[in-house]
């Protein structure tokens, strides 16, 4: 019995041993890459932010500096809090650790957190020779489709419909029409629509409202054709089936920051309003 | 005799995993407290002292210690919506031959009543460095952004909560090109 205590206590010390905090140099890079991954995914939940989520992140890079998704992640909480001089910071530290994929990422973020849609321009372009055997799609889609929602943003048609153009006819080639991302056509509509192109924005529009169904936008759009064009009558059937999308809350947004061209309740009624008085 | 050392050694083993389990638990929670960095996130990035804050005077939080994003699941709006709040902002604002360009962003608390207070500034440049400008130009919109009263709060389980708010302006030659988010 007197053995099992002493047996009790070594083991003891033995745990104590093992906690103590690890020599990362000692590791080889794939130990120090999956230790930094397991340190930054691993663990309970805490808030985006909270001292516990960013000393986490700290701790991940302090392991392996190489670890990129943990040293763009540094940046995100800021970006989403309105802190921008915070998050240039440690956004560049993420590009500076891996171009090609962080590079258009902050480009997606300039588009839509800063509207700089000039610097999202550059940051889009430069992924064309960071990458140049492949379309890099930061946050999903492809630098082709933001360049054309950037170039929207400029109301330099003439680029957006380019870029709609190279990023759909691609879809389509390699998966099908059905595959292209409804926005493509309801933002290179907007770009013909904008430019006075009605009959290539009609068309834009009538295939979003195939694909999509219930889509406010799209329906609105084509509503102010057909009123420019003096179809009050049947501008006013997609009018309120506008609404009626709109109301169920199939209209085009975003999380977190208002989207380009985002049409509002109030659009629509006004809309509604003006060609109730013709008639 | 044989019992006795049986039942001793079965009180040892349910000690020593009774200690392997705290020991465990107590590692975990020591590994994620010790391992926060107090001194460079005392708080959380969206944190604005009370006492640094401009018009926090009168106003209130209902939980000080649970105050979301604006953003979280049904977030929080302005009551007249973005194209009221935009409206209100760009008629009202002159630029007042301003020449300054860059971010002006104005954050604070919309507190679980819909109610705005707790205001911090942040001046960048277009490359997003901390600048100073114009002082006439960020009372201006600091008063403008102020008279947006009421808001719709946050609503976050099952309750109305606080929220961390904050809207960017973006400036052009002391024109404001977008108002975010």
């Amino acid at each position: 019995m007197e053995k099992l205590q002493r047996y009790y206590l070594s083991f003891f010390c033995l745990l104590l041993f093992f906690s103590c905090e690890q020599d990362y140099s000692k590791l080889t890079p794939k130990e120090r890459h999956d230790l930094a991954e397991k340190t930054f995914k691993d663990g309970p939940y805490f808030y985006q932010g909270s001292p516990e989520t960013m000393s986490r992140i700290e701790r991940a890079i302090k392991i392996d500096s190489t670890y990129c998704d943990a040293v763009r992640e540094l940046s995100v909480a800021y970006l989403k809090r309105g802190i921008p001089h915070k998050w240039k910071i440690e956004m560049d530290k993420a590009i500076a650790c891996d171009p090609a994929i962080w590079q258009p990422y902050r480009g997606y973020n300039y588009l839509w957190f800063y509207r700089d849609y000039k610097k999202a321009i550059v940051d889009f372009n430069a992924s064309d020779s960071l990458t140049p055997n492949f379309i890099e799609t930061p946050q999903g889609h492809s630098v082709d489709y933001w360049r054309g929602i950037a170039y929207l943003g400029l109301n330099d048609y003439e680029n957006s419909i380019f870029f709609f153009n190279k990023y759909i006819n691609k879809e389509i080639e390699e998966s099908g029409e059905d595959w292209v991302e409804f926005t493509a056509f309801l933002y290179r509509g907007i770009a013909y629509y904008e430019s006075n192109n009605f009959e290539e924005a009609l068309i834009n529009f009538n295939k979003l409202i195939h694909y999509s169904k219930q889509t406010a936008d799209g329906k609105y759009y084509k509503a102010l054709i057909l009123h420019q064009q003096n179809e009050n009558k049947k501008a006013l059937k997609y009018l309120n089936e506008s609404i009626t999308d709109f109301n169920k809350g199939y209209f085009n947004d975003r999380p977190y920051v208002e989207t380009l061209r985002q049409i509002y309740i109030q659009d629509l009624e006004q809309l509604k309003e003006k060609i109730k008085s013709i008639n | 005799m044989k019992t006795k050392n049986v039942f001793r050694f079965f009180l040892y083993s349910i000690s020593f995993i009774l200690l392997l389990i705290l020991s465990k638990i107590g590692y975990y929670n020591y590994s994620i407290r010790s391992g926060v960095d107090t001194e460079k996130y005392p708080y959380s990035v969206e944190y604005i002292a009370p006492d640094k804050a401009l018009l926090n005077k009168e106003f209130y939080v209902c939980d000080e210690n649970f105050i979301v994003q604006y953003y979280n699941p049904q977030r929080a709006t302005y009551s007249k919506g973005k194209n009221g709040l935009r409206n209100f902002i760009i008629s009202h604002y002159k630029n007042k031959n301003y020449t300054d360009s860059g971010y002006l962003n104005i954050r604070f608390i919309i507190n679980c009543k819909g109610e705005a207070g707790r205001y911090i500034i942040h001046e960048n440049n277009l490359d997003l460095e901390p600048i100073e400008f114009n002082t006439d130009l960020v009372n201006q919109l600091f008063n403008l952004t102020t008279q947006l009263k009421k808001w719709n709060p946050n609503f976050t389980y099952d309750e109305y909560r606080d929220s961390y708010m904050y809207l960017s302006y973006r400036i052009e030659n002391g024109e404001i090109t977008e108002i975010l988010p």
